[in-house]
């Protein structure tokens, strides 16, 4: 198809090479700044804490250092359990929450779609820090700081809105006909949802869930304030690498290494998912 | 007979009430969650907004109607978070559009290794902000370690501090550098949607790839490019991560969300001074969000389900 | 199988004021072939969706088999529906397309193989089993959609255009097939389309739908011969049937400088005149006229005629059975063979 399109657009052969070239050139230096890190992530602290430099004796002695326990201090393992659990259970809240939504806003539309989808998306323009007071005080009052839960209510609802739109994007594409011609051959709602409309739009939900996996697992504004403590996410593990004493810049760089790893081996997958379910869904 | 009609009618409007709250219903769990997360801390920060209530050192929280307000106007530190935000918003959607757009269309052409190129560009919308701010701070912008200093030095200019000299533009890069992947994603996704047989037909026609460009695919591509400047917007105005781990708040770098931070929970502990914050920085963002419903509209114009 | 009803049936969509079907009254025997047919928007797809459930019935009523299954939603009407665009289910082969819906109804996976296979047979898909729709061509699927049709032995067959997607060959020959699976079958058959030829060859009786109001229900042949008004008389038959508006005022039924016979019975006043091109003939006698077009068609032409009929430009259009050799701008006679239509005013057919 882009073969075919590339000749279409009529590229000469010299043309397609230079482009590529500079692609290739965007590409790495794009990439730099997170190949630096991995390679930090590997120094003495004395060869990140000076000029730059390519050759240097690996070590993985920083990865053992940021996963060790220290005592009093948030450690490694505690925070990717709760980031897994805050991130796992918070997500898929959402699908559940979302799919059934997204299925009224498209196949059986109520009859102010059109409302209520603006109005799940003007929520995401009210801004975080703003509600951060009254969620801190109610947070507090309930026992719900320093505790998983109330992570998991907030990314719920920090996502909510994005995954019920694009999900009514993805659906709308579900062809209309392919609904009823299930309906007629017997299926009930269930039927509908698991045999025609879920295969359909299963790329679309792996998007959708990927996006939120990917905004919460980064999340650290309500994070560091409301669980600052107990229930801390990875982020907050990251920046309590940073010190004032000392040189720290290796083992950041293995810390920051290890709490993106999972995000950015999600994404990789599913990169071409994501651009069909960025963009294709979310403007039809 | 007219019994059995108006029966019949009642039976009719039943079934229609009936459809009707199964259409609604399970849109309800998503709609209630939301409004209760969302919305209630809005209406109790709107109370608090009219109150004076301080916690260091504590005061009992008091009525004063809308003093916290009009002090709100001659507050120049807000009027500097509010030309920050604005500054920093605007800069950083139009660049990673721009740079976004730029590498989609590097990227719609067939090369060697097209996959890994697009992969390794992807990358920085993955990371953590949190992890991009540290990282760009600690190894791209530090005068002694720092990656772009060093290559000042070799090139046999002076370092610079970058962070200290420059601190609403070295977040801006730093956001750049995040968000110019994103959308690049929603470009190519416009790019890989475009027709063929239209672009084959202009060639026939004898346009140069330049006016294809300008009166083919950019027209086409219109809705993604306001898709992206939507979505980004309502990201990047909210930026708080990327000003913590960079600058801290560094003069020229707090935006509101940083500023109504630190007068509260952030060591400021005036709860009613920042609630009024809030509530001007939630009418502000409803005046902007009008604007951009409007493009959202606009991108589902038409269109009945 | 069951006999079909409809009972003042209506459907008003919510926003809308009309009615897109209003008040059909409808009777379709067992085993009857019956084709809605009517212009577009004329509310054919409605009313058989109002039959398949997908549509609400906000007035009157519909049974299948005697039952009154207005309140029935879809999946309890025990019908099966051929849709434009086939709708096939694009994550399943065609075998599990076909035994979707008695895969839903619970039926055991030996009987359901059993009776997949059969109606593969029938349709000639057998080698097709196992592929995914995509991989099908255009007929191909036209024929998965029938098969998964009639594996399920429904009351009622609802078809909404179902030929439209193929091509002009292929869409002659699967309308014979069609026709033949439907008669072998013996299903009471509702099939829409708004192409008057498929209508025609097609149906035992075909109902005309015009704005949501059902216009004529007939025989194809009795359609053609005495259509019950104006709008049928025009609609059905290509070309269409010369309609000409008439005011004779006191004088005698003219058409042209042509007498028209058969002049109502009754004192009813005439609107407009009708007469099929083949009841009329170039030759040396009748209107006088100028020719302004020739269509040829081989066997035959349809020749346009430019007369003067009450002092204003009226055009007929008539059968040539290609004896004689015109030529455009030649000056004719069209002279008057057979049978002409009447229509009053209102556009009633004036029965003669
Ligand atoms: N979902 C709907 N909402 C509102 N009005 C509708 C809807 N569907 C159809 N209509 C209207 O109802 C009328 C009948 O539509 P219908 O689809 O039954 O026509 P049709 O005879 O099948 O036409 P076609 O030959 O074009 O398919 C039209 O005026 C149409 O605009
Ligand atoms: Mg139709």
């Amino acid at each position: 198809m882009s073969t075919e399109r590339s000749q279409i657009v009529g590229q000469s052969r010299r043309s397609t090479i230079i482009l590529g070239l500079a692609a290739w050139i965007a590409a790495l230096l794009v990439f730099f700044p997170i190949f630096w890190m991995v390679l930090n992530g590997f120094k003495e602290e004395i060869d990140a804490n000076s000029s730059p430099k390519l050759i240097f004796d690996p070590t993985s002695d920083r990865y053992t250092e940021v996963t060790t326990q220290t005592e009093g201090l948030l450690g490694f393992q505690e925070a990717f359990t709760n980031s897994f659990v805050i991130v796992a259970i918070s997500t898929l809240l959402v699908l559940i929450m979302a799919i059934p939504a997204a299925y009224s806003l498209s196949i059986r539309p109520i009859a102010k779609w059109r409302d209520v989808l603006f109005f799940f998306i003007s929520t995401k323009f009210l801004p975080i820090v703003a509600a951060i007071l009254p969620l801190y005080i109610i947070g507090t009052r309930y026992g719900l700081t320093n505790s998983r839960i109330g992570l998991v209510i907030l990314y719920t609802a920090m996502n909510l809105p994005l995954a019920v739109w694009m999900l009514r994007s993805f659906f709308s594409e579900v062809p209309k006909e392919l609904v009823e011609a299930a309906q007629i051959d017997g299926a009930g709602i269930r039927g509908q949802i698991t045999s025609v409309i879920l295969p359909i739009v299963a790329p679309g939900i792996a998007a959708t869930a990927l996006l939120c996996v990917i905004f919460a697992w980064n999340e650290f504004f309500l994070a560091v304030q409301l669980n600052s403590v107990d229930g801390s996410t990875v982020p907050i593990w990251v920046s309590s690498n940073v010190s004032t004493r000392g040189n720290f810049l290796a083992k950041l760089s293995a810390a920051s290494t290890l709490a993106t790893l999972p995000v950015v081996i999600a994404g990789w997958a599913a990169q071409k998912r994501m651009i069909r379910g960025l963009a294709m869904g979310a403007i039809k | 007979m007219t019994a059995a009609t108006a029966d019949r009618a009642k039976l009719l409007a039943k079934r229609n009430r009936l459809e009707a709250w199964k259409r609604r219903l399970p849109l309800l769990p998503a709609l209630l969650f939301t409004i209760v997360v969302t919305q209630v801390p809005f209406v109790l920060s709107l109370w608090y907004s009219f109150t004076e209530w301080r916690i260091n050192p504590p005061s009992p929280r008091t009525f004063i109607g809308v003093d916290n307000y009009t002090g709100l106007v001659s507050n120049s530190f807000f009027r500097d978070a509010a030309f920050t935000t604005i500054f920093m918003t605007v800069a950083s959607v139009l660049l990673s559009l721009l740079l976004g757009t730029g590498l989609a269309l590097l990227l719609d052409r067939d090369f060697f290794g097209r996959g890994l190129a697009r992969t390794l560009l992807i990358t920085p919308f993955l990371i953590m902000p949190v992890v991009a701010g540290l990282v760009w701070k600690t190894q791209m912008f530090n005068s002694s370690f720092g990656v772009l200093n060093w290559i000042l030095e070799t090139l046999g200019f002076d370092s610079i501090e970058f962070v200290s000299r420059w601190p609403a533009g070295s977040i801006i890069v730093v956001l750049v550098w995040q968000w110019m992947p994103f959308m690049m994603l929603i470009v190519l996704a416009g790019l890989q949607g475009q027709d063929p047989s239209v672009l084959e037909a202009a060639r026939v026609d004898g346009a140069s790839s330049f006016s294809i460009f300008g009166q083919i695919t950019l027209p086409q591509l219109r809705p993604y490019l306001e898709l992206g400047t939507l979505l980004g917007t309502i990201y990047l105005i909210q930026v708080f991560d990327h000003v913590e781990v960079i600058t801290g708040g560094g003069p020229g770098s707090t935006n509101i969300p940083y500023f109504v931070f630190q007068r509260s929970i952030g060591g400021g502990w005036r709860f009613g001074e920042a609630s009024a914050f809030s509530i001007v920085v939630v009418v502000a963002s409803i005046v902007i969000a009008n604007l951009g419903l409007r493009v959202l509209s606009n991108l589902l114009e038409g269109e009945a389900p | 199988m069951a006999d079909v009803t409809y009972d003042g049936a209506t459907r008003i969509y919510p926003g809308t004021e009309i009615a897109a079907v209003d008040s059909l009254d409808l009777d379709i025997a067992d085993g009857e072939f019956l084709v809605l047919v009517g212009p577009s928007g004329s509310g054919k797809s409605t009313a058989l969706r109002m039959l398949a459930g997908l549509e609400f019935i906000d007035g009157g009523s519909v049974s299948i088999g005697g039952r009154d299954v207005t309140l029935t939603p879809p999946q309890d009407r025990d019908i099966a529906m051929v849709f434009q665009n086939y709708a096939l289910y694009p994550n399943m082969t065609v075998a599990a397309n076909m035994g979707f819906a008695l895969k839903q109804r619970g039926i055991e996976k030996e009987e359901r193989a059993r009776r997949v296979r059969e109606a593969a047979k029938v349709l000639d898909l057998e080698e097709y089993l196992d592929r995914k729709p995509k991989n099908l061509s255009g007929g191909q699927r036209q024929r998965v959609a029938m098969g998964r049709a009639i594996v399920r032995e429904p009351q009622v067959f609802l078809m909404d255009e179902p030929l439209s997607n193929l091509d002009a060959k292929l869409r002659v020959q699967t309308r014979t097939e069609l026709a033949e699976l439907q008669a072998r079958l013996g299903v009471t058959t509702v099939y829409v389309t708004h192409d008057q030829v498929e209508a025609m060859t097609m149906g035992h009786r075909v109902a005309v739908l015009r704005d949501g109001k059902l216009q004529q229900v007939a025989r194809p042949r009795d359609l053609y011969s005495t259509p019950a008004n104006r709008f049928v008389a025009g609609f059905i038959g290509s070309p269409a049937m010369n309609l000409i508006d008439v005011d004779p005022g006191n004088g005698p039924l003219q058409l042209g400088t042509a007498p028209i016979t058969g002049a109502p019975a009754s004192g009813t006043a005439v609107g407009t005149v009708g007469v099929r091109p083949e009841h009329l003939r170039l030759g040396s006698t009748g209107i006088n006229g100028r020719v302004t077009v020739i269509e040829e068609l081989g066997s035959q032409a349809f020749v346009h005629v430019a007369i003067e009929h009450e002092g204003r430009d009226e055009v007929l259009v008539v059968r040539d059975e290609g004896e004689t050799d015109i030529q455009r701008n030649d000056n004719v006679q069209v002279g008057i063979l057979g049978p002409c239509h009447l229509f009053g005013t209102d556009g009633e057919r004036i029965d003669q």
